[in-house]
């Protein structure tokens, strides 16, 4: 193993490309996002670092990027990366609006945000990006709900539900358990904070979502909203919890 | 070399042709690396000049290279869908290169694409612009729409803007979100949509008869022949048009060819029916 | 010989822009619209040569609204729209092949609340006018504006100054340009009339 991860050119004779598995790593510490798939929208959920004390929380920038008007990106991993390729995202939208005179659809924007990640692990002089995305949106006179989501490695796949970054072992064993077909608005938006309730334990204001429906509608939730939500499920999960109680009297 | 030269009067051309002659040189030597990807272009200083000097006819009747021009094209839309019409006649200055010229190129079973102007521009980047939309197929998983396709032609063309591309093009099909759709695109970079073009040498003949006759509500016969009648009226009036028609149906389901009249044969049928044409004695 | 006009009022800018695309002997189109939309509040109508002029807009409006993509939502100022068309021409005039496009940039400020109409021409010129054309249009259209203009009408009395303005148009220039498509741009966006 030794020396065949020193360059991103090189194999291992077992056909690992260390440095593409490493940035993966990078991935794994970055704060957790969340994307699941709903019966008419789409919810993105991220986590938020606890601001430190003289930080301005108004102004520091959200992880979750709007691409397009009917596209959103949310990242887990090196967020200086993420802006790179969030703006080369970006330009590209614009671009095939131009040439197309249409605009993207959301598995053509995945495709091409892949494709950039893929070329930086077989160049010269550069190094992967250390991030993993999740790309959620509708395609332009459609309503069916779309998530993808991509690798540091290029590989991309699409997703009901699926959550990157830190602990997202844990909320994606989560949302297999309670993943359910068609749900609606509400419910979908609920499983994405409960999920993310999982890892993060400080609540409201340390998660932030977003909710997408056909149409270009981009909604983002405020505080109060998310806390109205965290709090219906905290007093669901003490319910429980009293139900379990009571046989043992 | 020199005797081709003397021959121009123009003053910038001559300038122009000494500077062939010490490019050919240069060229042969071959590729140079560029820092920044660009388009193959002539190693010519003003290439819309030397174009000029051994093209044009109208400013060098004596010039050695004829571009095949001449034409009448039509395309519009009614509420069956689109009825493209076009003549069959190719011409080298005066001269009389081809009356079987196919002016239509198939770009897919539901586009169309048609030709007017240098016919070697048009063939070449059709055909080119057949390919790109192959591919746009295969990376998509879907057609392309009319609208993209013509554009991918339209900005070709533009980057080739005052190099001496002599184009005049029609991009007609049908796709489910778009429609029946007609975009002209010329080689000035101009790109319009309407539901009425001709164009060529016999473009105006063509309009006269058309836009008289044109209805929305035709049907496909009436269509087909009104076409039909358009060029035949370009080819009687203009000098560059000619040959036989070659007549098109765009639908929902795809284009349908409706064959190839000879202008010869079917003049003679439509002056009697008609009664018209009464300035040819019969 | 297209027409663009701009007439800046109170409460809005106006633009009229002809219908009729015409190649050599023949009009193609009688329903071309001359204007490209760049955002909620800001609006490029454009003359020149044919290819150019798309061409040019498109790509004006693509990086406008790349703009408000990468600066979270946020719109771009008519005047700083203004500078950024006016540099891009600055810099094409001295280019290998400059754009021959000559635009009217019709606008409005949402901080502060005022219209704007900005004149800007294929060689880089930029001047922020109450009221504007390019082509022959101003030719016959100036004089009338000079006259009957007043800097505090409103949006109807401009429509009326623009009427007047395409009257005379219609009486006194050779050509036939089938009509104009008029829009409006104010504190609640672009709309367009007729």
């Amino acid at each position: 193993m030794s020396g065949y991860d020193s360059a991103l050119s090189i194999f291992s004779p077992d056909g690992h490309v260390f440095q593409v598995e490493y940035a993966s790593e990078a991935v794994k510490r970055g704060t957790c996002a969340v994307g699941v798939k709903g019966k008419e929208s789409v919810v993105l959920g991220c986590e938020k670092r606890t601001t430190l004390k003289l930080q301005d929380p108004r102004i520091t920038p959200s992880k979750i990027c709007k691409i397009d008007n009917h596209a959103l990106l949310a990242f887990a991993g090196l967020n200086a990366d993420a802006r790179i390729l969030v703006d080369k995202a970006r330009v590209e939208a614009q671009s095939h609006r131009l040439t197309l005179e249409d605009a993207v659809s959301i598995e053509y924007l995945t495709k091409y945000v892949a494709g950039v990640q893929q070329k930086y692990t077989q160049s010269g002089g550069v190094r992967p990006f250390g991030i993993a995305t999740i790309i959620a949106g509708f395609d332009s006179n459609d309503t069916v709900p779309r998530l993808y989501q991509t690798e540091p490695s290029g590989v991309y796949n699409a997703w009901k539900a699926h959550a990157i970054g830190r602990s997202s072992k844990t909320v994606r064993e989560f949302l297999e358990k309670h993943y359910e077909e068609d749900l609606s608005d509400e419910q979908t938006i609920k499983l994405t904070i409960k999920s993310l309730l999982e890892v993060v334990q400080t609540g409201a204001k340390n998660i932030e979502v977003s909710v997408l429906k056909a149409g270009n509608v981009i909604q983002k939730l405020s505080v109060d909203e998310i806390k109205k939500y965290v709090d219906e499920i905290e007093a669901e999960k003490a319910a429980e919890a009293e139900k379990k109680k009571k046989p043992r009297d | 070399m020199n005797t081709i030269a003397n021959k121009f009067t123009h003053a910038n051309s001559s300038s122009v042709l000494n500077e062939i002659n010490a490019v050919q040189s240069e060229f042969a030597s071959g590729h140079q690396l560029e820092l920044a990807p660009s388009i193959q272009v002539p190693p010519i200083s003003q290439p819309t000049d030397f174009l000029r000097a051994h093209t044009d006819d109208a400013s060098n009747p004596d010039c050695k290279i004829k571009i095949a021009h001449g034409t009448t094209t039509l395309a519009f839309r009614f509420k069956e869908g689109i009825v493209v019409a076009v003549d069959s006649r190719a011409t080298a200055g005066n001269w009389i290169a081809s009356q079987t010229v196919n002016k239509v190129i198939r770009i897919n079973p539901f586009l169309l694409g048609t030709m007017a102007g240098g016919a070697a521009d048009c063939q070449y980047w059709e055909t080119w612009l057949g390919t790109q939309c192959r591919l746009h197929e295969l990376r998509e998983k879907e057609r392309i729409s009319v609208a993209a396709a013509s554009k991918i032609l339209g900005n070709l063309v533009y980057e080739y803007k005052g190099m001496g591309l002599s184009m005049g093009t029609m991009v007609c099909g049908y796709t489910k979100k778009e429609g029946p759709t007609i975009y002209y695109v010329d080689s000035d970079g101009t790109r319009l949509k309407g539901d009425i073009f001709c164009v060529g040498s016999g473009q105006t003949f063509a309009y006269g008869v058309l836009d008289s006759e044109y209805k929305w509500d035709l049907t496909v016969e009436e269509a087909l022949y009104l076409g039909k009648r358009s060029i035949l009226a370009a080819t009687h009036r203009d000098a560059y048009s000619g040959g036989s028609i070659n007549l098109y149906h765009v639908t929902e389901t795809g284009w349908v060819y409706h064959g190839n009249h000879n202008v010869g044969d079917i003049f003679w049928d439509i002056k009697e029916k008609e009664q018209s044409f009464n300035n040819v004695d019969g | 010989m297209d027409i663009i006009l701009g007439i800046k009022v109170q409460d809005g800018t106006i633009i009229a822009t002809s219908k009729a695309a015409t190649r050599g002997i023949s009009v193609l189109k009688d329903s071309d619209d001359k204007t490209r939309v760049l955002n909620p509040h800001n609006l490029v109508a454009y003359t020149g040569e044919s290819g150019d002029t798309v061409q040019f807009a498109e790509y004006v409006q693509a990086n406008v609204q790349l703009y408000t993509m990468r600066e979270n939502d946020i719109e771009l100022s008519p005047k700083a729209t203004a500078s950024f068309v006016r540099n891009q021409l600055a810099t094409s005039i001295r280019s290998r092949k400059p754009y021959q496009v000559n635009v009217l940039i019709a606008g409005y400020d949402t901080k502060t609340d005022t219209p704007t109409l900005n004149w800007i021409d294929y060689l880089g010129t930029q001047v922020e006018l109450p009221y504007g054309a390019h082509g022959y249009a101003g030719f016959y259209a100036t004089s009338l504006l000079d006259k009957h203009y007043r800097k505090d009408m409103k949006v109807e009395q401009g429509l009326e100054l623009l009427q007047l303005c395409l009257k005379e148009l219609e009486t006194r220039m050779p050509i036939d340009f089938k009509g104009v498509y008029i829009k409006v741009v104010d504190k609640d966006g672009i709309k367009a009339l007729n």
